[in-house]
């Protein structure tokens, strides 16, 4: 099961600190969901350079949903 | 559920540290300046429209605050909105010189009645403020406009192109190359540098900033969704009942700007008692203060307008620059100013410090101590006129700016070390 990381609710840079340390953990294929209260463009930038798929989307309650997976 | 594609684009261009430091860096020595203005022309609280006024005005609002709410927007386009100015540090270069030339050369226009600094000051200013409406306008235009952060950001870009434009026209009366009624033009600039450029950028800030960094609930949906719109149309019809001369309906819209502004001070003092910390931190602090001047600022306009002294423009100005914005800019400056090195750090793949590593606690506390102090003895000289007390007021605001900066450079150090490291 995929993990899930809610960081809503924490102040920067905990979540960003929260999903580094989780997909820093994850095997070639494996994803985590993050759940934000916005937009992560920063993480954004370091997940391309680091060449791992993602995709985001805006819940209708507002919450930021992410997925990643590992390259 | 909404899907957000491809943003890879639009934060490619996301700026370096120093892109928004060296305005950071720059904007304290203006502050400090202000101080030195204090100190050594004591007579100029006398009134809103001594040249020493004028001057020490546009010390802290275009040398301090414009320049802190440039280099912040050099970043929080990228970061909050997803807008990248393009070629960001050429941009910025332009501005960072054509501001601090400009304000140098305004300032001193301002105090000495010095018709070719005002008539530099313009060409210095236009440039700048031309070069950066429209790389932010051009980073802006693929965002998207549903959302209230970068909508209000639009609307404090257009707000800031029309104050700055009023502003150029009244520096170009005073040095006798335009002919326009002197008191209408600054009404309509004031108007519009505090609420449509300062106060919808401050707004469409907090809407992201406050929950942010206060861990408080969101600001009202109706709220964030409504109130740069309101700003916006009230301060159209109210210039319109400016320049028709309709002074009934000038008060009463101006009294609806007042309204709109202070339902977005008590708003955010609301939303800081419902924050999830459990003691407030420095910037929880210097929001409650600044919200709180700025409602104490807006009863000194209304008072203003129904009591003919000088005393209660020159208090307003003390309290919404001063109290209100510079204390804002300064509790949002250390977040974001430690967040940003942590950021680069980690993005250049280093072992970034602890935030409160890189900017600790104490010395903070010993800024805004500093800054409220000298709040109120500015206070207490334009209500006294003491010169005495606008000299000790001088020499405060300098050791306030001068300890911000030292602050700033404080983070600066810690980044080194660890890039270095």
């Amino acid at each position: 099961m995929k993990q899930v990381i809610d960081a809503r609710g924490l102040e920067p840079p905990q979540p960003f600190e929260l999903v580094m340390e989780a997909i820093a953990d994850l095997r070639p294929g494996e994803g985590v969901k993050l759940l934000l209260d916005r937009m992560p463009y920063p993480l954004f930038r370091i997940l391309d350079r680091d060449r791992y798929r993602y995709e985001s989307r805006v819940r209708d309650d507002g919450v930021v949903e992410i997925d990643i997976v590992a390259p | 559920m909404t899907t957000t594609a491809d943003l890879s684009l639009s934060y490619e261009a996301a700026p370096t540290f120093s892109t928004p430091l060296r305005f950071f860096l720059t904007a304290p020595l203006f502050g400090a300046l202000a101080g030195v203005v204090l100190l050594f022309v004591p007579d100029l609280l006398g009134s809103r429209w001594t040249p020493g006024a004028l001057a020490l005005t546009h010390l802290i609002a275009v040398g301090f605050m414009l320049n802190i709410m440039f280099g912040a927007l050099f970043q929080i386009l990228p970061v909050v909105a997803g807008a990248a100015i393009p070629n960001a540090r050429i941009v910025a270069g332009i501005v960072h010189v054509g501001l601090a030339t400009g304000v140098a050369s305004l300032t001193w226009g301002l105090g000495a009645g010095s018709p070719p600094f005002l008539n530099a000051a313009v060409v210095l200013l236009g440039i700048t403020f031309g070069v950066f409406l429209v790389a932010a306008g051009y980073g802006l235009r693929r965002t998207p406009i549903a959302q209230a952060t970068p909508r209000d950001l639009r609307f404090a870009l257009l707000g800031f192109g029309i104050a700055a434009t009023l502003g150029m026209a009244l520096a170009m009366i005073l040095s006798g190359g335009l002919s326009l009624p002197l008191a209408t033009v600054v009404k309509l600039h004031v108007g519009w540098a505090w609420l449509g450029g300062s106060g919808l950028l401050l707004a469409a800030t907090s809407w992201v900033v406050v929950p942010m960094f206060q861990i408080t609930p969101n600001y009202p949906a109706r709220l964030t969704r409504y109130w740069a719109l309101l700003t916006c149309a009230a301060l159209v019809a109210w210039s319109a009942a400016v320049l028709a001369g309709f002074s009934l309906l000038e008060f009463i819209l101006a009294i609806a700007l007042a309204a709109l502004s202070g339902a977005f001070a008590i708003t955010t003092l609301r939303l800081q008692t419902r924050s999830r910390r459990s003691v407030p931190d420095n910037t929880t602090r210097a929001f409650q203060l600044a919200m709180s001047c700025m409602i104490a600022g807006l009863l000194c306009i209304v008072a203003a307008h129904r009591f003919d002294h000088d005393v209660w423009p020159v208090l307003a100005g003390i309290l919404i620059l001063h109290g209100g914005f510079v204390t804002a800019i300064v509790g949002m400056l250390y977040k974001i100013v430690p967040f940003l090195a942590w950021l680069h750090l980690s993005q250049a793949g280093m072992k970034a410090p602890n935030m409160k590593k890189l900017q600790p606690d104490g010395p903070i506390r010993k800024h805004l101590i500093a800054h409220a102090v000298a709040l109120a003895v500015l206070l207490i000289a334009a209500l006294s006129g003491s010169t005495l007390v606008v000299r000790t007021a001088g020499v405060l605001v300098m050791l306030e700016f001068g300890l911000l900066f030292a602050n700033l450079m404080r983070v600066l150090g810690a980044y080194r070390i660890a890039r270095s490291a």
